[in-house]
């Protein structure tokens, strides 16, 4: 195709071509100049030691938690209920697929880049390879990722322009009415998967059940991260925090919990109490969320 | 690009890495029965918190990198100014620390890294300092709330910020070697710091 008639469409007249074909180049040069700006910008940005923030490919759906109270589950001097803003948040935990973008964009999470303060040596264990998931048990591409320490699901939230749930957003999504278990409480059905070990084969997300926001295997499939997970006291020395499992374990017995019904609850407490950053565990994996 | 970050990163590390072996002879000169110095192996060095990212303001509202207190010994711990009780002591305890080493105390940082990351700005940082009786060992770090999460996590400093803003933590007071390894690690208050005083003087 002739690029003057591309620059120009419109002009019969010869004076007009020449000016919009001067017009066109020039903003044709602007543009280039502007994009070599924008490159050399982004070239040099400092915030490249983080992962790259960009778009990614796989768009995942995300739904809203409405603002409301959440009730700490530990008792304490101060025993407000936390107001939890409205938020949205992935609609499925992240899946081995997408966690494999992340990892294509971002070379120094890969298995074999993976800097060993940020991630412990089972990080991504059940992977076949750097960019291949595999097909083992774990290895559906739409099953939740797992075997992530906590620093590489806050490098994938940060690539994909979201970041992790805080604990008081993570219980208050995950205390959400269950839209199809029939008639068993949420309870009961958490504490069914608590006793189970974990399964032979991974299942693959919206596989369990679905809650009133929306949001799918909250319980049930696998345990997730928090941005806050190191929260809950359970220091070993009783001098050591102000307030410690002490609340939970000496003298008041249980009661120190805001519901004691709630075994599910504190399992969940117990299990964050007991991870470190660099943990990577093939029943953790972790979904992200966004502010409005 | 990636190529580049991480050679900057390894940079130091090799410079320290060299740094310690120029010093020694003159180390030895002065203390003829000290031990050497221990040095980290690679494993150890890949585990190093000085590649923490994240950067802090100290209490002069001075950029700071964790890489920055490379090359001394380093004692960490995380605190708020507006702790009524714990924190102050926790940071008395410090202070006991530098002051038990004497002249030798100079050669240590001493940082405080503060959970407040609202209210603790540079200035009331500042301010704490100059309460506590702290010297220019002494730097008092201010984060953003991404950066001190991830300093509490490899800290393994478990903290929650309450309604009132204020925040029920754990009181550890951490050795981190010249090359920023974990070394040493005390939970509680009041405690006795012999041995972490011992655990520092190692690397002097």
């Amino acid at each position: 195709m002739n690029i003057r008639k591309m620059l120009q469409p419109q002009g019969p007249i010869r004076f007009r071509k020449r000016l919009n074909l001067h017009a066109g180049i020039l903003r044709m040069m602007a543009v280039a100049t502007l994009t070599v700006l924008f490159l050399i910008t982004v070239s040099l940005s400092p915030s490249l030691a983080h992962p790259n923030p960009s778009i990614p490919a796989i768009e995942k759906k995300m739904v809203l938690v409405p603002a409301g109270p959440y009730q700490p589950f530990l008792k304490r001097e101060i025993n407000k209920p936390i107001q939890v803003k409205a938020f949205r948040m992935d609609q499925t935990a992240v899946t081995n697929a997408e966690y494999l973008e992340f990892v294509k964009a971002n070379p120094e999470w890969r298995k074999s880049n993976v800097n060993p303060l940020f991630a412990d040596k089972n990080y991504l264990a059940h992977w076949k390879g750097d960019l291949e998931i595999g097909t083992g048990r774990y290895n559906h591409p739409n099953a939740p990722v797992v075997n992530v320490s906590w620093f590489a699901a806050r490098a994938y939230a940060k690539w994909a322009g979201k970041r992790l749930p805080t604990v008081p957003e993570w219980e208050r999504a995950g205390n959400g009415r269950p839209e199809n278990l029939g008639n068993k409480t949420l309870i009961a059905y958490i504490l069914e998967w608590y006793s189970k070990p974990n399964p032979a084969r991974l299942p693959t997300v919206k596989s369990t059940y679905l809650n009133q926001y929306g949001l799918w295997d909250m319980h049930g499939l696998v345990w997730e991260w928090t941005f806050d997970f190191n929260s809950y006291l359970n220091s070993s020395d009783s001098r050591g925090g102000t307030q410690d499992e002490n609340q939970l374990f000496c003298a008041a017995g249980s009661l120190g919990v805001q519901n004691k019904e709630d075994y599910a609850g504190y399992l969940r407490f117990s299990y964050r109490g007991s991870l470190k950053g660099k943990y990577c565990i093939p029943n953790l994996g972790f979904r992200c969320v966004k502010d409005l | 690009m990636k190529n580049y970050i991480l050679c900057l990163f390894a940079l130091p590390l090799f410079l320290a890495a060299c740094q310690p072996a120029n010093q020694q002879p003159q180390a030895r000169a002065v203390t003829e029965t000290k031990a050497a110095v221990p040095q980290p192996n690679e494993e150890e060095l890949a585990e190093s918190l000085f590649q923490l990212p994240d950067t802090f303001q100290n209490q002069d509202g001075k950029p700071v990198v964790l890489a920055d207190f490379k090359g001394k010994p380093t004692v960490v711990s995380m605190i708020f100014t507006h702790c009524a009780f714990v924190c102050p002591r926790l940071t008395a305890d410090i202070r006991q620390m530098e002051q038990s080493m004497g002249e030798e105390g100079k050669k240590v940082n001493f940082v405080l890294i503060s959970f407040d990351t609202d209210r603790d700005l540079p200035a009331r940082l500042k301010q704490y300092a100059r309460e506590q009786q702290l010297d220019q060992n002494f730097t008092l770090l201010h984060g953003s709330e991404g950066a001190v999460r991830s300093i509490g996590v490899l800290l393994d400093t478990q903290f929650e910020k309450d309604e009132d803003g204020n925040f029920a933590h754990s009181n550890i007071v951490t050795v981190l070697d010249p090359h920023g390894i974990i070394r040493y690690r005390k939970e509680g208050l009041g405690q006795d710091h012999t041995q972490t005083v011992k655990e520092v003087e190692k690397y002097l």
